[in-house]
């Protein structure tokens, strides 16, 4: 470490400062020994190679200067002509020591335009590596662990487990000794807040100090990790890796439904998933053999990213973002490697190449998406995925329905006999018929009246003729009205369809033109015509629904032009899905083949226009001919409903007809008559019982939510390499494969994703367990053993316990991957149960605790601070999973920015309940979690960072979470805390603490609640502006100045450094 | 503030003095305490990020703040600032293949059969010595036209809001890396005690719905989360979580404080972390923050002259007048790096009644902010800068009629100017083609303006960096050279 002792001595902090801003390179590792053991190539020489030298003599070709490169050994011990570079052992004939070392600035490496320098202590380094022969390493973190030998420490009696011997061994090599074990309630606080994220209450901790048994730590640390509350903990770092979030990411930021997945994560915590099935599943998910729900679901990891629905972006950009993003993300999450360098050239300090990202890119290039996301809600592909409890009541609901089909199918027979009878009364009568009336939304016959109606409605849906006078002739059924290609008719404020809603436009047409405008409703703005409709357009059918014309818009239209001057029936559905596809035409009961002419639907297309039938808007042209029956669902029908519906013959012409003679149509129409209107009453009832439990499934089906996932494209897309990482400019082709410093993807897999799933917990892949193990040794201690968790290449730092992380590495496969089992092993150490009191002198030596010479002592994660505050309050509301709450927010934060919709803030229980399932905007996240340094959840975030500002001071005291969490918490110390002050300010403190107050805190804590009531006392109405804050009520009982007083003391309590801090 | 707190927090700096020093030495905690408090304090340990990185500022600098006035949705260079008086014999002609050169649309005019020259219906006037030509407008805007340096020939990589705004902000298209203003703040600090030393206001004007902004286009991305800017509010408290609960006054306020910073003095004492001396300082901050933020907001102490410059829009708050006032304040009081968003300027329809209405909302306080500035002394250590994320194109989106028009986004060329802060005054660099819609001469990269505005302040954008996933991030990536001819 470069130190500066004048510095040290007068401020201490600064050297930390410094350390933290100069982020994290060789020259910030804790501290190493300067003489005992012989120099270590990868610990001592290559970090410093990497950051000084790797830019112009790395791996990067186009970059190389001198033909000198020093990322490999050969490079570094070339002949170039009659000149090394390195010779080992001879540092008189190693030009690397001449030219680090000479006087002449002309010459010195590194240059001074670079602005990089060795200083003596690293050039030092360097002499004594060649000195010692210039022994060469592959970069450690490619080597698969090996499980070391446990070492000799100095008191053998301290090691709880291995970890132990490991650190304990370093601690003597510094001459430092380990801090004594914490006090019982300082230690079930820290690991109670580590394995579930919330605090213990006072009877846990009770129970714990009570508790003389040798295991009772072991205990606690059982129960917590059985604790649906572990997964929910393990969760929330999951999820800023894998940037989970609420909404799109771009522009409008409008919202997506990922929480089904975020729910899969905290179950398969929960369960306890080997983190190998762990990552299969949520790499590859999709592609295991008969995958499961579950599956499909747990591979949404990859569909996190953010989807771009802006107007008017270019679809092949934004399709390499994605599986750039993939890319990016996967190797940081499994390998801590940073591909994201190699995607314009190859790596400047690793043995990575360009053309290695865009390998790996290829395995997540095969997607069936667009590059233009939509700009609500979910892109394809998504699923529906429906919730455990979801999925138990589809599976009750099927058990009755098929119960309900069977014994309807028992009465067939019954059925057949008692519609021949109607049958034959029918063949007498004069016309009947009947209407499938069913999401039947508005039905105008047009005979002779232009008003629609709407079974059961009371009023009719009033239409005007525009442009003309009525006009009506014999139609289809009955009559029909006449179009002129200037009248048309107003047909009243219905149908305003939003674009995520199902639909269906039906009617007879009898078109004497070509063009013209069936039913539409429409609005001229000033460069299309918004809205949607069905035309005629040069005799094609056309479903049109437009937000902006071609960027914005659906258009399918039919093949094959319809017969102008004779009768058709036309019917149109839309699914709701912003699909063209979701689209159908029917033409005269039949689907009719379709062009998809446009597919960007994109945002809601509704207008203030009335439904207008026989024109549009704008330049739309008016219909020519006869427009008959025009009905309107809001659903989208069944082909077999459409065919009834295109069946123009009545109930009792049909009847007339010998039954060999009828069409399937005609017979379903006679059938679904019968059932719905003119069966007796016992077959009636049967069959509104099956058609209930039909719609009830449908109904529950449809409310199932959906999740995008992963999913292969039948015909593999080509993977280019992209030159400049530029999406429209593709180099050579590239086959899927894994960078070549790693081990190859093992005999017997397929090379796809599944295949690079699989690769990535092969128990000879050497980065997967280190990377992951570091991650849960940063959740628990503040710092990784890798500082750099994102990056275990040559930049990254060297493990200030190299034994210790690969002790836990090969620990973690061995045991098959087991979670909980890694995590267990770890806080059962006596490292973690260290105090973490330390003197100053500890603490300027290793202020972040790298040594491990203490336990571990940071401020908590934002999601911990406030679920702390709703825990300690008792205001949390423990519910698992769901779709997200939007809690407090200051008013105005989304309208100012996004310039639309104001947050709407929930009420009730979901104001309180745990953060992780707070909704996270992406443009405007959640204000108080920033303020803590949550990730961002834009791009993939692994690593933890803790800031302390002024921002922080202001959101603890005055956000009204915490101030209502004070006077919730003030409530408990009146009523649980005891009868005097003095017991009720202990009995607060406790509760976040875990800790007695002692007479000192209590003393001072006291002096504040009579200060506080003197004034309250006086003030009765600040008293009660105070403890109203926050939407939850009062209890009524408890006096208003004392409670105020009280709700003072519980912030101040709140607020203390040890409260937000884990100890 | 009352004498009698005052006193207070001076007796209860005292108090830990002598309680502490026997643990941590009178030094450390001299420093810790002393006038000179960091706006923020670091990750593990109590620096004082007033300073900024050691070895800057690089070099002398010419400006010592920067305001920056982002006008969000891409303003027409073409109705504004680029005068190109022979389009209108053009007016309705093919935009000729030759200029289009087949360089990509976005998709909203990708398909357009047509694309008809749409000639500015606005008149052009030489203003000034300098004889700028300025549209009408910008009539105020006009009165300092000798005091702006305009760039004609900024271009940028993007041609969607959200990649270009993000680009513009943070030298990246996509989000995760660090804002302009935290760069600063990370390689420079604060040059105030009370304040945050990167502000931003977004203002509300008339357009109905502007572009959405993001928290990212002021966030500190991989940088330490002090360094994002602090939004000032319009509606509300000007920064989230200033006020005080009802119920609490200042007396009970400071009374908590003073208790807070007894016990947390216990725990230092008890854990020796250096981390408890900062949290103790930052609420202090917070405590001189909740003062000076409402005094700075409260305008009521203006003369009247104040609001003949900017205009009575200023008196209400959130208008662009009142922030462009406010944003003076904030200079005034040393904070470093001051952003104002306008939405509204993205339009492809009816471009002609929607730019007249950006205009008119945020011409007043442009012109009368650099008076005012220049005025008062500033101008010269102050650098303004006035742009959107692109420009726009100069053939009709949509129909092209007498008197309307619509302009789609145009990343090839477009205007922004500077003013003050060693910027050379009155002149106007660099040369678009005939159609507006090439550079002729002189381009100008976003990534330029970043290494220019960078310079000014005194920062060799080379070399401030910050290493991240194994990389020296700059805020110019591996791009941008000084565009030495607009220094003065």
């Amino acid at each position: 470490m470069p130190t500066q002792p004048h510095h040290l001595n007068l401020c201490a902090f600064f050297s930390t400062a410094l350390i933290a801003l100069l982020g994290t390179g060789p020259a910030s590792a804790a501290p190493k020994d300067e003489t005992g053991p012989p120099v270590q190539f990868n610990r001592d020489i290559r970090p410093i190679l990497s950051d000084k030298c790797y830019t112009c003599h790395g791996p990067d070709k186009s970059k190389r200067l001198s033909n000198l490169r020093l990322d490999n050994e050969e490079g570094a011990k070339a002949d170039l002509g009659g000149r090394f570079a390195v010779v080992p052992g001879k540092l008189e004939t190693s030009q690397l020591i001449q030219r680090i070392t000479t006087d002449n600035e002309a010459i010195r490496m590194p240059p001074i335009h670079s602005g990089k320098k060795l200083s003596g202590e690293q050039i030092d380094l360097f002499k004594r590596w060649i000195a010692e022969g210039a022994r060469w390493q592959k970069h450690w973190s490619f080597i698969t662990p090996k499980r070391p030998e446990l070492p000799e420490v100095s008191d053998p009696s301290w090691p709880r487990n291995p970890i132990d011997s490991f650190v304990l061994a370093r601690l003597d090599r510094e001459d430092l000794s380990a801090s004594a074990e914490a006090g019982r309630a300082t230690l079930i606080r820290r690991v109670t807040i580590d394995l579930t994220g919330l605090p213990p209450t006072p009877g846990e901790i009770d129970a714990f100090l009570a508790d003389s048994s040798p295991n009772a730590y072991e205990k606690i640390v059982d129960r917590l990790l059985k604790s649906p509350r572990y997964g929910e903990r393990m969760a929330v770092r999951w999820l800023d890796a894998a940037r989970y979030a609420d909404t799109n990411g771009y522009q409008t930021d409008a919202e997506r439904y990922m929480w089904r997945w975020r729910d899969w994560v905290i179950e398969a915590f929960n369960d306890n998933v080997p983190f190998d099935q762990f990552t299969v599943e949520q790499i590859a998910g999709d592609m295991l053999p008969n995958a499961t729900l579950e599956q499909k679901i747990a591979s949404g990891f990859n569909r996190n990213h953010r989807g771009n629905g802006e107007g008017g972006i270019i679809d092949a950009e934004y399709a390499v973002e994605y599986v750039v993003d993939r890319v990016e993300t996967t190797s940081t999450v499994w390998l801590g490697l940073t591909m994201g360098c190699t995607r314009c050239h190859d790596h400047k300090y690793d043995p990575l190449t360009q053309k290695e990202f865009y390998k790996i890119f290829a395995y997540f290039n095969n997607v069936p998406e667009k590059g233009k996301a939509f700009k609500y809600g979910n892109s394809p592909p998504f699923i529906k995925a429906p919730t455990r409890e979801q999925q138990r009541e589809l599976q009750k609901l099927d058990k009755n329905l098929a119960l309900a089909e069977k014994s309807f199918k028992g009465r067939q027979a019954g059925i057949d006999r008692a519609q021949k009878d109607w049958e034959k009364a029918l063949s007498d009568s004069d016309r009947v018929d009947w209407l499938l009336h069913d999401g039947l939304i508005a039905h105008y016959p047009l005979d002779g009246t232009l008003s629609g109606v709407t079974p059961g409605a009371s009023r009719d849906v009033r239409a005007r003729l525009r442009d003309g006078l009525p006009d009506f002739s014999d139609g289809r059924l009955g009559q029909a009205a006449g179009f002129d290609g200037k009248r048309f008719i107003q047909a009243g404020d219905v149908a305003d369809f939003r674009f995520y809603e199902n639909y269906t436009l039906s009617a007879w047409i009898y078109p004497t033109s070509p063009n013209g405008t069936i039913i539409a409703r429409s609005k001229a703005v000033p460069t299309e015509v918004k809205g949607y409709g069905l035309f005629l357009k040069d005799s094609k059918l056309q479903l049109n629904m437009v937000t902006r014309w071609l960027d914005d818009s659906s258009r399918v239209e039919t093949r094959q032009p319809i017969e102008l001057n004779q009768w058709h029936h036309v019917l149109a559905t839309y699914d709701g899905s912003l699909l063209t596809d979701g689209s159908k035409i029917y033409v005269d009961g039949t689907a009719a083949k379709l062009t998809f002419v446009v597919d960007e639907l994109n945002q809601p297309f509704g207008v203030k226009a009335p439904l207008r039938i026989g024109a549009g808007d704008g330049d739309q042209p008016r219909f020519e001919g006869l427009i008959d029956e025009v009905r309107i669902y809001d659903r989208a029908l069944r082909p077999a409903e459409v065919s009834v519906v295109a069946t123009a013959e009545s109930l009792s012409e049909i009847a007339k007809t010998a039954s060999a003679d009828r069409t399937q149509a005609q017979f379903d129409k006679l059938r679904l008559a019968f059932l719905d209107q003119y069966s007796p009453e016992e077959i009636h009832e049967a069959w509104e019982k099956l058609l209930g439990l039909r719609n009830k499934r449908a109904q529950l089906v449809e409310s199932f939510p959906t999740v995008m996932v992963m999913q292969e494209r039948e015909n593999r897309r080509d993977t280019h390499l992209l030159l400049r990482g530029a999406y429209d400019a593709p180099g050579e082709k590239v086959t899927p494969g894994v960078p070549a410093v790693l081990p190859a993807i093992p005999e017997g897999v397929p090379n796809d994703r599944l295949g690079f799933a699989r690769w990535l917990v092969d128990p000879g892949n050497p980065l997967t367990a280190r990377v992951t193990v570091n991650r849960f040794w940063q959740m628990l201690f503040g710092v990784g053993l890798v500082k750099t968790v994102e990056d275990f290449g040559s930049q990254g730092e060297w493990p200030v316990h190299m034994d210790l992380l690969n002790w836990l590495a090969t620990e973690f496969v061995g045991n098959g991957w087991d979670i909980k089992g890694i995590i267990k092993t770890v806080v059962m150490s006596a490292t973690y149960r260290q105090s973490s009191r330390a003197d100053a002198e500890l603490h300027d030596r290793d202020p972040e605790n790298r040594l491990l010479a203490r336990g571990p002592r940071f401020r908590l994660p934002a999601e911990v601070l406030r679920d702390q505050a709703l825990a300690i309050s008792g205001l949390l509301v423990e519910k698992a999973g769901g779709p997200s709450v939007k809690p407090y927010q200051p008013t105005g934060l989304w309208t100012e920015l996004a310039g639309g919709k104001e947050y709407p803030q929930d009420h009730g229980d979901k104001l309180y309940r745990r953060s992780l399932y707070t909704f996270w905007k992406r443009a405007v996240p959640p204000p108080a979690m920033l303020n803590f340094d949550s990730a961002g959840r834009e791009a993939c975030t692994v690593r933890e960072t803790r800031t302390n500002t002024p921002l922080q001071a202001l959101n603890l005291m005055n956000d009204v979470t915490f101030v209502e969490s004070s006077r919730m918490m003030a409530e408990r110390m009146m009523n649980e805390g005891g009868s005097t002050p003095a017991e009720r300010v202990a009995y607060g403190y406790r509760l976040a603490t875990a800790r007695e107050p002692g007479e000192r805190r209590t003393e001072i804590l006291l002096d504040s609640f009579h200060h506080h009531l003197d004034n309250f006392e006086s003030d009765r109405k600040a008293a009660l502006a105070l403890v109203t804050q926050g939407e939850h009520p009062r209890s009524q009982e408890l006096n208003i100045a004392e409670l105020a007083s009280y709700t003072t003391v519980a912030s101040l309590i709140l607020n203390l450094d040890e409260t937000i801090t884990k100890e | 503030m009352n004498p009698k707190l005052e006193c207070q927090l001076h007796m209860t700096r005292r108090h830990f003095f002598g309680r502490s020093s026997a643990t941590l030495g009178t030094a450390v905690l001299a420093n810790l305490f002393k006038d000179k408090l960091g706006a923020a304090t670091a990750t593990s340990g109590g620096d004082d990020s007033s300073a900024g990185l050691p070895g800057l500022p690089h070099f002398a600098p010419k400006a010592k703040r920067i305001i920056y006035l982002f006008q969000s949705g891409a303003p027409s260079q073409l109705d504004l600032f680029d005068y190109k008086p022979n389009l209108k014999d053009r007016r309705a002609t093919e935009l000729p293949a030759s200029i289009r050169q087949g360089q990509r649309l976005t998709g909203m005019t990708a398909t357009q059969t047509s694309f008809p020259v749409a000639p500015t219906i606005f008149d052009f006037k030489q203003h000034g010595q300098s004889g700028a030509w300025i549209s009408e407008l910008m009539p105020h805007l006009a009165k300092v036209a000798d005091e702006l340096c305009f760039i004609k020939t900024m271009n940028t990589t993007a041609i969607n809001h959200d990649p270009a705004v993000t680009f513009f902000q943070t030298g990246f298209q996509l989000a995760g890396r660090p804002s302009i203003g935290a760069w600063l703040s990370y390689g420079l600090g604060t040059m105030n005690q009370d304040l945050p030393s990167f502000v931003v206001m977004v203002s509300s004007g008339s357009a109905r719905e502007g572009q959405p902004l993001y928290d990212r286009l002021w966030g500190s991305g991989f940088l330490p989360t002090r360094y994002q800017g602090v939004k000032f509010r319009s509606v509300g408290d000007p920064v989230l979580y200033l006020s005080d609960p009802p119920g609490i006054n200042k007396p009970a306020r400071r009374r908590f404080l003073d208790d807070l910073a007894k016990l947390n003095n216990l725990s230092l004492e008890e854990f020796g972390d250096p981390e408890i001396s900062t949290r103790i300082s930052q609420y202090e901050m917070a405590y001189r923050m909740q003062t000076s933020v409402p005094d700075l907001t409260d305008l009521s102490a203006e003369p009247d002259s104040t609001f003949e410059l900017y205009g009575s829009e200023a008196r209400k708050p959130g208008t662009f007048a009142a922030n462009c006032l406010l944003a003076r304040r904030l200079a005034e009081r040393g904070v470093r790096f001051i952003q104002l968003y306008h939405r509204g300027w993205d339009q492809h329809t009816e471009l002609p009644k929607g730019i007249r209405r950006q205009a008119k909302d945020t011409d007043h306080g442009t012109g009368a902010l650099i008076q005012d500035l220049k005025d008062r002394g500033m101008l010269e250590d102050t650098l303004v800068i006035w742009g959107g994320e692109f420009g726009r194109t100069v053939y009709s989106q949509g129909r092209l009629t007498e008197d309307d028009y619509g302009r789609d986004h145009h990343p090839r060329c477009f205007t922004v100017f500077m003013a003050g802060g060693g910027i050379k005054p009155g002149i106007s660099y660099g040369e678009t083609d005939d159609y507006c819609y090439n550079v002729a001469k002189d381009p100008v990269h976003v990534h330029d303006l970043h290494a220019t505005m960078m310079h000014l302040l005194g920062v060799d954008h080379t070399k401030l960096t910050f290493k991240y996933q194994g990389r020296h991030f700059r805020l110019t990536d591996v791009h941008g050279e000084v565009v030495e001819k607009v220094l003065a």
